[in-house]
């Protein structure tokens, strides 16, 4: 992991020479690629905007991924605990991903306002389904011949649950919330799409608009380095306190 | 098997006419059979048997695990007892050791305890001492993950000894282990036994094990299982390793391995004519 991130960080700082380098020898046009310099230049006269911009945004990512995972979880244990809540309901977990979340962010803009919550809805909103499915499954995989165990301890469903089906399931969950964070921080940035004033997304579009191609590439380098260290960080999480496999 | 034992004291677990049977989509199938077995306090009773002979649902009915049919009598410290009741009354350890590779040896240790409310503190002061015993000293905070099987094995038997209940129940504790190690195992769970008292029902498809240990052996058959013979050991104890070629040792191994002889050659013509 050390030695990785030296070699890493070189493999990176040779992807932005081969960037300036090729722009310039080909003599890319400004408005189809500007060159990396450009692209830091901007971001370095830029940083209020864009620091606000990462605040609100992250916000919105993190706000809804705890609700979201919060929901996955509460959703995932019931329907590992009731058969008959998970046929009840399951079937429509399912139905309701199957709908892109842009199909009704228009609504959720309406019914929760023009703020940070309705973004933090449609993070939410994302981050839930991989947490319930994989909470559930995590759950049922539970080896019966240790709950038999502990029954015979005399392991009440409370015990059972704390002591079993959650540690358990908890390298599933983990699997889950690595993919659940990546889906909340892009159902902030499009949930920002819907109209705001502050936020990446909505950056985003003014650069857009503006034919900012250098602002547009400083966003996206942005978008992409929060992406990758939340990720790093629950890799992290994981390793150090989720090191157990599920066995049989 | 006939008749109480005269003794004063009434034994600690008695079971009448206790049988099983399993509703399957092609037919029925009796697992145990008009089961009867009186075990005293204190006493280290083996069952041993041919595979399938219902040694573990046997097992599971007396952890509480299972209801055996209608009609069987449990008396449990003179008690009767439905099956569930059961539940947390008695020590049970399965085959496999079943330790859970979250926690730490100490931690699953303690896991009964902790099930019972016990706070963790007062549960590692009661662990505490057993560690040397069960010759897992050192290794308290290493995980299931790093031992070798014969010390997964002590870890769930101090585990299931932690627990502390009139009868334990233990289900080839050593079936996984090789040769050496299970003699070594052996010795050292007598030894255990004899300081801590504990009653003790013991399954095993090995017959030097079951005579080695035992108060008393008792032999099953297959299907249906019942106990076709109750042999008592009179051998004295503490019983060095030497007694596994004693004459009385294989005067008694000879008497069970015809029992079971006799079995299985019947199971064996009845799978021939099914």
């Amino acid at each position: 992991m050390r030695t990785g991130l030296g070699s890493q960080l070189a493999a990176l700082i040779g992807l932005l020479v081969l960037w300036e380098v090729g722009v310039r020898v080909f003599g890319v046009a400004p408005h189809n690629m500007p060159t990396a310099s450009a692209v830091f230049r901007d971001m370095a006269g830029n940083m209020d905007l864009i620091g606000r911009g990462v605040v609100r945004t992250l916000s919105e990512t993190i706000i809804g991924f705890v609700i979201g995972a919060t929901i996955g979880f509460v959703f995932g244990s019931a329907f590992a605990v009731s058969r008959t809540l998970e046929r009840l309901l399951f079937p429509l977990f399912i139905v309701s991903q199957a709908i892109p979340v842009i199909a009704f962010g228009a609504l959720v803009v309406m019914w929760l306002g023009n703020d940070i919550w309705s973004k933090v809805a449609i993070a939410a909103y994302l981050t839930a389904f991989p947490v319930t499915v994989n909470t559930c499954r995590g759950m049922q995989a539970v080896d019966p011949q240790r709950v038999a165990l502990l029954r015979s301890f005399g392991a009440g469903p409370w015990a059972l649950f704390w002591r079993l089906r959650v540690p358990y399931a908890l390298p599933s969950i983990a699997a889950a919330l690595k993919l659940g964070i990546s889906l909340g921080l892009i159902g902030a940035i499009v949930g920002e799409w819907f109209g705001d004033t502050v936020g990446l997304g909505i950056m985003l579009l003014q650069a857009m608009y503006n034919e900012n191609l250098p602002r547009m590439w400083a966003l996206i380098l942005v978008c992409g380095a929060i992406g990758i260290l939340l990720y790093a960080a629950f890799e992290a999480i994981e390793r150090r306190w989720i090191w157990w496999k599920q066995e049989i | 098997m006939d008749g109480p034992a005269d003794s004063a004291a009434p034994p600690m677990l008695q079971l009448t006419n206790l049988s099983k049977t399993f509703d399957s989509g092609h037919g029925r199938l009796v697992a145990l059979e008009r089961i009867g077995i009186e075990i005293g306090c204190g006493e280290f009773v083996t069952v041993v048997g041919p595979s399938g002979c219902g040694k573990s649902t046997l097992f599971n009915i007396l952890a509480g695990l299972a209801e055996p049919d209608t009609g069987a009598k449990i008396l449990y410290n003179g008690e009767p007892r439905m099956a569930p009741e059961l539940l947390g009354k008695v020590a049970f350890m399965p085959q496999r050791d079943l330790l859970l590779p979250w926690r730490r040896v100490v931690d699953n240790a303690i896991l009964p305890l902790q099930v019972e409310g016990i706070p963790r503190a007062e549960a590692l002061k009661r662990a505490q001492p057993l560690f040397v015993e069960f010759g897992l000293s050192g290794f308290e905070r290493h995980y299931p993950q790093q031992l070798s099987g014969g010390m997964r094995q002590r870890v769930a038997l101090m585990r299931t000894f932690l627990f502390e209940r009139d009868l334990t129940l233990l289900d080839e504790p050593f079936g996984a282990l090789d040769a050496l190690t299970r003699s070594l195992m052996q010795r050292w769970l007598l030894d255990i036994w004899q300081r801590h008292q504990r009653t003790i029902l013991f399954i095993t498809h090995d017959v030097d094990e079951a005579i080695f240990l035992g108060d008393r052996v008792l032999v099953m058959t297959a299907r249906p299982g019942r106990i076709k013979l109750v042999l008592d050991v009179p051998l004295a104890r503490p019983r060095p390793p030497e007694m596994l070629t004693s004459p009385e040792f294989i005067a008694l191994k000879r008497q069970v391995l015809a029992a079971i002889e006799e079995e299985s050659i019947k199971s064996f013509q009845q799978v021939a004519e099914g």
